[in-house]
């Protein structure tokens, strides 16, 4: 089913968004409401030796100033090493020490000024390397006391995974050429165009509170823990949201004004700066240190990989946990490597704390993979095309864990993205094509959706999805009006609001449409054997014989028997509602087979595996080391695609981050660990007017166990390998990897 | 806050000699405002609906640049283009569409930032900027109007009410290319500009003058040795044009770029100035503006 063959799919939500009708959380202004703004640390690491709020609290307009005295003592993240505030050390420049409230948000700025901290500065732990020396300070003296058994851990090391499988030391042996490479990446950022706001209003024991998040109910579940209330207390309502790239996943600052709220019997409005956008959140993209080394045989296969990690946790475990393996995954690739062993850690620093940004680990461990896979290719003289033909895996290959694919599209991806950009034809001096290839798991989840029809005919779809803006939600009414010979503008949506619907995940892990989906076509399933039942008895025919066509139920092979939807509706207002729900089944994630993990954490093992080549062309200006990405063809294997002008849309947004990533963005930090380009003209993201030409194929396989009608994710996926595609273009004209991310023209030229 | 828009140049006058602060798109007082780097003023009025400050006028002495010329008005405006083309180039890069639609020449000149893009070209094209207050109107050649980042000689009651730009010698050319990592909503990390007059009869030089953005406190000019009057305009004269470009440039490490890249960056840039103010003197079609052409990995 293709929905943009059938119908032009117009996104419900666009209209709004384009016109300036929609609202956003900055946008909503309740009777009575007060502002908020937070104190900050403003220094990496320091330990309290004076909170004074006299004088914040003496400033007219000021309605309350809370710190972590104000709050239940509540640890909360993945490994439990975080509170809402500081109490006695802070961490990275962007802790929370205070909260204030206040009748505007002048006053507040000014009482957050008058909040008097001192610290004693304690030594800030900021590199890699040296954080895993036994004498390096830590970051969390008391780290072995966080409740945190599901991980491996020990110091400034949060987590720690390997991938093993076969023997490496015999693999390395047995190779005629081994390859050595190391690779650093810089921290980087989501950059959602809405710095987050949050409302939070109080009535008796109910707390509703309007969130810039993308997952609702992860923001529920902080603020249940944190503030020790039932979930039926806390209702959480996205109105909409404007961009999140992951930077908007997980709990945030919704507790912080919810107790603001309550202490001032008051609504209460967060609204943050783009500065504060940049520093306070627990979502930047870790930065990495790579260091892998491959055995090759002289005909180019792959015997043998060694790899290690360290990746930068910064401060707190906001949902890093899992990061090690991850990133271990992508340095092992998608290849047959018969002998692995991949050690991964996840290093605590005094920076801000990392998180999932879309795709987390995937494009600077992808980008170190592939620039290391081309120096594999040169070391044997292979093409690095032909190079990955040799070694990817294919359908019923046994990846680097163990686990056998089934139908896959990589080598047809790798196929169409290099016959897009005609590969190996003569090119302009100082132009050159790159190629990379990654993939991604797909996240198989909970969720639900209940699907009405009233009196009218009129449809509701309400859904626990949140729509972050790729459409995925958007998508779902096409899938349950399909289902029901109906239209989607029959449907109208009641989504983003933790009050009215079933749980789901958020828009996070690309799961929206694999689950989400899946739980529309249950519950459309559901309300067509309803509709069919009804009609069987109103024209007195077999339920089985009753098809939903164009808005009828008619009875197969006669046409003229037959019963309008809205004359159904209308019927079943008197009688047994027309009233469905739907779950997305539980999908088993394959086991590991024939492989080893420490420290474990699930990842290793993927369902419904996506995947994708993807083949770039820059220009090089050798006197300034500017590169400029001229042309980008991609191809995707993410199973069936349901709405192909939005899966476009998606891959062209993620190979314009992914460029951003390649080549000009990347966070600075000045030697006291705090950040010294927070904000839009210092973060150089790409512009429209850098985009270049995108070419997109989708290699469409129907697979099963994934998401509606055999499709799996795709938010993620394109954002994977741009990064290393560029890097291999660049090589070729430089005639060496450049070793750090971001490939900036100053990095570039210091190699010339 | 007291906000006035003034009609003419006279009630602006007046208003600032009661101490309000002039604006005009508002594209640097705003943002800078809203980043907190500096308040608003108390008193404000508002200049852009001031007719005199719009036109452009040309006689044969030269051009007449109102300075509420906007810099979208200017990268496309025929005779600026024509004549003036290096001026062309640095309005056209400025910000975003939005931005070059609602920004000033005058705001930018009188902005005074070592980066800003239309002061290298103003330098090369001998500019002179009117100032006036209540008191008087007084002209001043473009190169002595700034004294350091954000400074300059204007007097807080001053309004700068026009550029003057002389008539071009027949068979000059002029362009301006910057150092930038995108292509919308940039500043300049190094930029140059350069004016190249040719002798009437064949290709060697009669007058050549370059300036640089981003390497010092203020925009700078660049001494050429007086030899490279009457030669050719080679890959020697470039050479040395990239040379002494670089060792005139004071540039800082920031997060933009470190001092070594600038310095060396900045020369690439004049080099290839001087060469496109060469190739138009020449009649050569170079487009504006030159970062998409003979600039910054361009297609």
């Amino acid at each position: 089913m293709v929905i943009s063959e059938s119908r032009p799919f117009l996104r419900a939500d666009g209209p709004d968004k384009v016109t300036g009708s929609g609202r956003y959380v900055a946008d909503i202004s309740l009777t009575g409401m007060a502002a908020a703004k937070f104190k900050y640390a403003g220094m990496a690491h320091g330990r309290i030796t004076k909170l004074d709020l006299e004088a914040a609290r003496s400033i007219p307009g000021v309605y309350a100033v809370l710190t972590h005295k104000d709050v239940p003592d509540v640890r909360f993240g993945a490994i439990p090493d975080r509170k809402l505030f500081a109490s006695d050390v802070v961490r990275f420049e962007g802790e929370v020490v205070a909260a204030v409230a206040a009748i505007d948000a002048a006053t507040a700025a000014r009482a957050v000024e008058a909040i008097v901290v001192e610290y004693e500065p304690l030594p800030i732990v900021d590199d890699l390397e040296a954080a895993l020396d036994e004498n390096s300070p830590l970051v969390h003296e008391s780290w072995a006391d966080y409740d945190a058994d599901h991980v491996v851990r020990d110091r400034n090391v949060a987590s720690f995974s390997s991938i093993e499988r076969g023997d490496v030391e015999a693999g390395m042996a047995e190779a005629d050429l081994v390859v050595t490479s190391r690779f650093e990446a810089d921290a980087s950022h989501a950059v959602p165009i809405e710095p987050r706001g949050i409302l939070a209003q109080w009535e008796g024991d109910r707390v509703t509170i309007w969130s810039s998040t993308q997952v609702p109910f992860q923001a529920r579940a902080g603020v249940c823990e944190t503030l020790g209330l039932a979930t039926n207390k806390v209702r959480i309502i996205v109105p909409h949201l404007g961009g999140g790239f992951g930077g908007k996943c997980g709990f945030h600052f919704e507790a912080h004004v919810a107790a603001l709220a309550r202490a001032v019997r008051r609504p209460v409005k967060l609204v943050f700066t783009r500065e504060e956008e940049f520093v306070a959140p627990d979502r930047r993209r870790e930065g990495m240190t790579i260091d892998v080394t491959s055995g090759i045989r002289r005909d180019g296969t792959l015997v043998a990989r060694r790899g290690r990690m360290l990746l930068d946790n910064g401060a707190y475990t906001a949902d890093a946990d899992f990061f090690p393996q991850l990133a271990a995954m992508h340095l092992a690739g998608p290849y047959k490597i018969p002998n692995v062993l991949i050690e991964s850690s996840l290093v605590y620093t005094n920076r801000q704390p990392s998180g999932s940004v879309r795709a987390p680990t995937a494009p600077q461990a992808c980008w170190a993979l592939e620039a290391h896979t081309d120096e594999l290719a040169d070391a044997v003289g292979m093409d690095p095309v032909a190079f990955r033909r040799l070694n990817a895996i294919d359908s019923g290959s046994v990846g680097v864990v163990g686990q056998t694919y089934g139908e896959i599209g990589l080598q047809q991806c790798i196929n169409a993205a290099v016959e897009e950009i005609e590969y190996g034809s003569d090119l302009p001096p100082d132009e050159a094509v790159g190629v990379a290839i990654g993939w991604w798991p797909s996240f198989p989840g909970p969720s639900g959706v209940y699907i009405k029809i009233d009196d009218d005919g009129a449809g509701q779809i309400i859904t626990g999805a949140q729509e972050c803006g790729t459409g995925a939600v958007m998508t779902i009414p096409h899938i349950v009006a399909d289902e029901l010979g109906m239209q989607p503008g029959d449907f109208e949506l009641i989504y983003q609001d933790t009050g009215a619907a079933p749980y789901d995940v958020g828009a996070t892990g690309s799961q929206t449409l694999l689950n989400n989906g899946r739980a529309a076509l249950a519950g459309a399933r559901e309300l067509a054997r309803q509709l069919k039942e009804l009609a069987a008895e109103h024209l007195e025919a077999s339920t089985e014989d009753i098809v939903l066509q164009s808005g009828e139920a008619s009875v197969v092979g006669s046409p003229a028997s037959s019963v309008s939807i809205v004359e159904l509706a209308a019927i079943a207002a008197d009688n047994n509602l027309l009233l469905a729900h739907g779950s997305s089944e539980v999908i088993e994630t394959p086991p590991l087979v024939g492989s080893t993990c420490v420290g474990d954490q699930g990842v290793a093992a993927w369902s419904a595996p996506q995947f994708s080549c993807h083949a770039v062309r820059v220009r090089l200006d050798r006197d300034t080391g500017v590169v400029r990405v001229l042309e980008v063809s991609t191809a995707h294997d993410s199973g069936t695609i349901i709405n192909p002008l939005g899966a476009t849309g998606q891959v062209e947004g993620g190979v314009l981050m992914g460029i951003g990533q390649a080549l000009t963005e990347g966070t600075r930090y000045d030697e006291d660990g705090r950040q010294l380009n927070a904000g839009l003209l210092e973060y150089k993201l790409q512009t429209i007017a850098d985009a270049p030409t995108i070419a997109t194929r989708f290699i469409e396989i129907d697979t099963p166990d994934a998401g509606p009608h055999g499709a799996k994710g795709l938010a993620e996926a394109p954002n994977v390998a741009t990064a290393g595609a560029i890097a291999n273009a660049i090589a070729k004209l430089v005639g060496h990897p450049i070793r750090r991310l971001p490939m900036t023209a100053e990095r570039v030229w210091e190699t010339l | 806050m007291r906000f006035t828009k003034a009609e003419t140049v006279e009630e602006a006058l007046h208003a600032m000699a009661a101490g309000a602060r002039p604006i005009a798109g508002g594209s640097d007082l705003m943002v800078a405002a809203r980043q907190g780097k500096s308040p608003l003023p108390e008193s404000i009025v508002a200049i852009d609906r001031i007719p005199a400050l719009s036109r452009m006028d040309a006689d044969e002495r030269g051009m007449r640049i109102g300075a509420a010329v906007s810099h979208a008005q200017l990268e496309v405006d025929p005779r600026i283009v024509a004549d003036y083309t290096a001026l062309a180039d640095a309005a056209a890069l400025v910000g975003s569409p939005a931005t070059r639609h609602v920004g000033t020449i005058g705001g930018n000149i009188m902005n005074s930032s070592p980066a800003m893009d239309t002061g290298a070209p103003l330098v090369v094209l001998d500019g002179r900027v009117e100032l006036r207050s209540l008191d008087r109107t007084r002209q001043i050649d473009i190169s002595e109007m700034w004294t350091g980042p954000g400074q300059s000689v204007a007097a807080v009651d001053e309004l700068c009410t026009a550029i003057l730009l002389p008539e071009r010698a027949p068979r000059s050319g002029s362009g301006y290319v910057r150092l930038e990592y995108r292509r919308a909503m940039e500043i300049a990390v190094v930029g140059a500009a350069a004016s190249v007059t040719l002798a009437p009869d064949g290709d060697l030089l009669a007058a050549i003058s370059v300036a640089l953005t981003a390497v010092a406190p203020t925009i700078v000019s660049v001494e050429i040795p007086k030899e490279a009057i009457g030669r050719p305009v080679d890959d020697d004269l470039l050479d040395r044009i990239a040379v002494a470009a670089s060792e005139r440039a004071q540039p800082i490490s920031d997060v933009r770029a470190s001092a070594r890249y600038r310095k060396h960056i900045v020369g690439v840039m004049a080099r290839r100035a001087a060469a496109s103010a060469f190739g138009r003197a020449r009649g050569e079609t170079i487009g504006v503006p030159l970062n998409r052409t003979a600039g910054i990995g361009a297609p």
